[in-house]
């Protein structure tokens, strides 16, 4: 059983909701860069989805995309092979599982779970990224071919979205997903106000040594310069202070609480990538007055800046479904259609 | 001047761009522009998406939207004809009977990147027309209820008119309209009729549907054209009416009567941004359009198909005695009057429905606004059109 505190922080890092096939993506192309996966090594959808305990879908997703990037090429028979076609003598056959990977946080506890366990997070992400543009209807059979499940398996993760207020039934028992409403952000605000300071107060006193250190420095390299924050470096600060600030959290109830009240960083991700980053000044300050309050250890006052964060912040997310209401979405996965 | 002038790029509801408007705007100009007629959601999905598509947009009640996507930019104020004018109808006219309610609570950029009320240098959007709207209904109508009955949103679902009514299929002006009528005919009172919460949007879209599938609506239209039609040919009695199809149909000779609403009517106002990627010469055309409509003519050119001008004394020269007095004073016409065509619309002796510029601008019950629960709004208002 995994009842360690890693599932807790697997349930927190999955608030950040990157999408699946970008994780394996962003993964495999770092294992390439730092030598782990030397030219030449073959790629298989399969064998990579069992090493990384995800299923098929994201993998191929991401497997394709690092074609497009240069990075891997088509095999000569089957399947990817790292380098460009020349790049390299002669095809290695590896065992995936034999080998030493870096895997984030998000795909390195993803073991050991029941099947419909393995594939929740995925299906929360896509349906997250999907809402705030519209209404979706899920078709079941769709998500156990696009996933490789049962009917049975499907039902389940469906339940458990229902019982989390992500999705509902419709008069003729649909599965609707959407719209996100901005009740949704009114409501997951209320609840996460009161929890997260809560939750950094338990953290504050076990931070690892430097954590601060670090974040304050990527902070104070977002604000020396003059333009706006990439969306990647965007999500790296909101993901320090709203993730891994909280990860040595114990208490798991309250855990998960926080993580599903963090649903507006799923319209701020969205925004930043579609729509774009502006101007950032302000969640900087904010960011930084909650850093600057733990440096100093002092936790009441930075637990009050979180709170001042997160109302100012849901203002912004608010004005940002807005915006994202009337945009199409930009990726669907095959069991979601669009309906309204 | 030297050098070739870049065309630019305009985009607004048909309604706002009549053709006189655009003909003479290019006379004026002594630049090509050119105008693109847009009026659904999905052209404000490119106005958002693609600032780089156009230069000036006439927009409609989604400042917020637009500047929150920042696909316009702020508006230099000290490079606007009559700037003071526009500074003092600010002081004068943000409460009480002469206040343009949720225009001027949104006009200036902050410091900090908000709209408010408060003055600043900057703009957000230079306010242009403004009205109000309501329904419309032919003279059968007045006669099934006891004489005197003051005209009510009510009447949009009034089981008298079952199969005579029409409504309109925009969502964001729909829903406002659908709601007070509601309001009216079923006796609830909404908290914020014009931020509708789930709820509240539910209760409507349950009252439409069920309208609708027993029959009450003859038709739903989706631009004033066709609303014009369903009256003058189409058998409809009552329905949702944009000023531009009253003076349609008065030209055309249909005896239509504005519904003067005693819960109130729906005001709106059009205002022009500039998009956030014009720069260098098609931002000095940007600023030199906005001048164009400052000197008041395009304004007076609207008020004959009903729409004040944010700055009323400057469209007084450009229109006569009667015109004046008719449109903007609430008088009686003393002699014929002339459509934006040219087409006589007004009769002498007509009055207009509601009195005067102040009179009806007073009565505003309801600014158009897209709500915070728009995407569900959208999705009910679907089912309602489907169903």
């Amino acid at each position: 059983m995994s009842q360690d505190p890693a599932t807790t922080d697997r349930a927190i890092v999955a608030a950040v909701n990157k999408p699946y096939y970008q994780i394996v993506r962003e993964m495999l192309a770092d294992n390439i860069a730092s030598g782990n996966l030397p030219a030449g090594t073959l790629l298989l959808a399969s064998v990579v989805a069992d090493r990384l305990q995800v299923s098929r879908p994201p993998v191929k997703r991401a497997l394709e995309l690092l074609i497009g990037d240069g990075i891997i090429s088509e095999g000569p028979e089957r399947g990817y092979v790292v380098g460009q076609a020349g790049s390299f003598k002669k095809i290695i056959r590896t065992n995936l599982h034999g080998l030493a990977l870096d895997l984030p946080a998000e795909l390195a506890e993803n073991r050991g779970q029941p099947s419909w366990e393995r594939i929740y997070d995925e299906t929360e992400t896509e349906v997250l990224n999907c809402i705030p543009f519209g209404t979706f209807q899920i078709s079941e059979s769709m998500m156990g071919e696009h996933f490789v499940v049962s009917r049975t398996v499907v039902r389940e993760v469906l339940l458990r979205l229902d019982a989390r207020h992500l999705i509902t039934k419709d008069r003729s028992s649909h599965w609707l997903a959407g719209p996100f409403s901005a009740r949704m952000l009114d409501e997951a605000h209320a609840v996460r106000r009161l929890m997260e300071p809560c939750a950094l107060e338990d953290c504050a006193p076990r931070l690892q040594p430097g954590l601060l250190e670090e974040m304050r420095g990527r902070l104070g390299t977002a604000r020396r310069t003059d333009a706006a924050p990439s969306p990647n470096q965007l999500d790296g600060l909101e993901t320090d202070l709203h993730v891994t600030l909280l990860q040595p959290l114990r208490n798991r109830r309250l855990a998960e609480i926080v993580r599903l009240s963090q649903i507006s960083l799923v319209i701020n991700r969205l925004f930043a990538r579609h729509i774009g980053v502006h101007d950032e000044t302000d969640l900087l300050n904010e960011h930084r007055l909650v850093l600057d309050h733990l440096e100093l250890k002092d936790v009441a006052g930075a637990t009050a800046a979180l709170r001042r964060h997160l109302d100012l912040d849901h203002q912004r997310a608010r004005a940002r479904l807005k915006v994202l209401s009337i945009v199409d979405a930009p990726s669907v996965p095959p069991y979601l259609s669009r309906v309204h | 001047m030297a050098g070739k002038q870049p065309k630019l790029r305009v985009v607004g509801r048909r309604e706002v761009l009549p053709k006189p408007i655009l003909e003479q705007a290019a006379r004026d100009l002594g630049f090509e522009l050119e105008f693109e007629l847009l009026d659904t959601v999905k052209s404000l999905r490119r106005i958002v998406m693609q600032p780089e598509s156009f230069d000036v947009y006439h927009q409609w009640h989604t400042v917020d939207l637009i500047w929150t996507a920042r696909a316009i930019r702020p508006i230099d104020l000290g490079r606007i004809d009559e700037a003071s004018r526009i500074r003092a109808a600010v002081s004068t006219r943000r409460d009480g009977g002469k206040a343009i309610g949720s225009l001027f609570e949104q006009l200036f950029l902050q410091p900090d990147g908000t709209l408010s009320s408060v003055p600043s240098d900057k703009l957000i959007m230079l306010p242009l027309l403004h009205g109000v709207d309501a329904f419309a209904y032919l003279p059968e109508v007045p006669q099934l209820y006891p004489p005197g009955t003051q005209a009510s949103w009510g009447w949009l679902l009034d089981p008298r008119l079952h199969g005579r009514v029409a409504m309109m299929s925009d969502p964001v002006l729909g829903m406002i309209e659908a709601a007070l009528a509601v309001e009216a005919a079923e006796t609830v009172v909404f908290d914020d009729i014009a931020n509708l919460s789930i709820e509240e949007i539910d209760l409507v879209a349950d009252v439409l549907m069920h309208k609708k599938k027993i029959g009450h609506f003859r038709a739903i239209w989706s631009n004033y054209q066709e609303a014009a039609r369903w009256m003058q040919r189409g058998g409809v009695l009552l329905q949702s009416m944009f000023s531009p199809a009253l003076s349609l149909l008065r030209s055309q000779n249909v005896p239509v009567i504005s519904g003067v609403p005693k819960e109130g009517y729906r005001g709106w106002h059009v205002d022009l941004c500039i998009s956030s990627a014009a720069e260098g010469d098609r931002l000095e055309a940007a600023y030199a359009y906005l001048n164009w409509w400052m000197n008041g003519l395009g304004g007076a050119m609207v008020a004959r198909q009903g729409y004040y001008f944010v700055l009323p004394d400057l469209v007084r020269p450009h229109l006569s005695e009667a015109e004046w007095a008719y449109w903007y004073e609430g008088r009686r016409a003393e002699v014929d009057l002339p459509d934006l065509y040219g087409e006589v619309s007004i009769r002498a002796g007509d009055l207009r429905e509601g009195g005067s510029y102040y009179e009806r601008m007073s009565r505003v019950r309801v600014w158009n606004t897209f709500m915070d629960e728009h995407a569900y709004l959208v999705r009910r208002w679907r089912e309602f059109l489907e169903a």
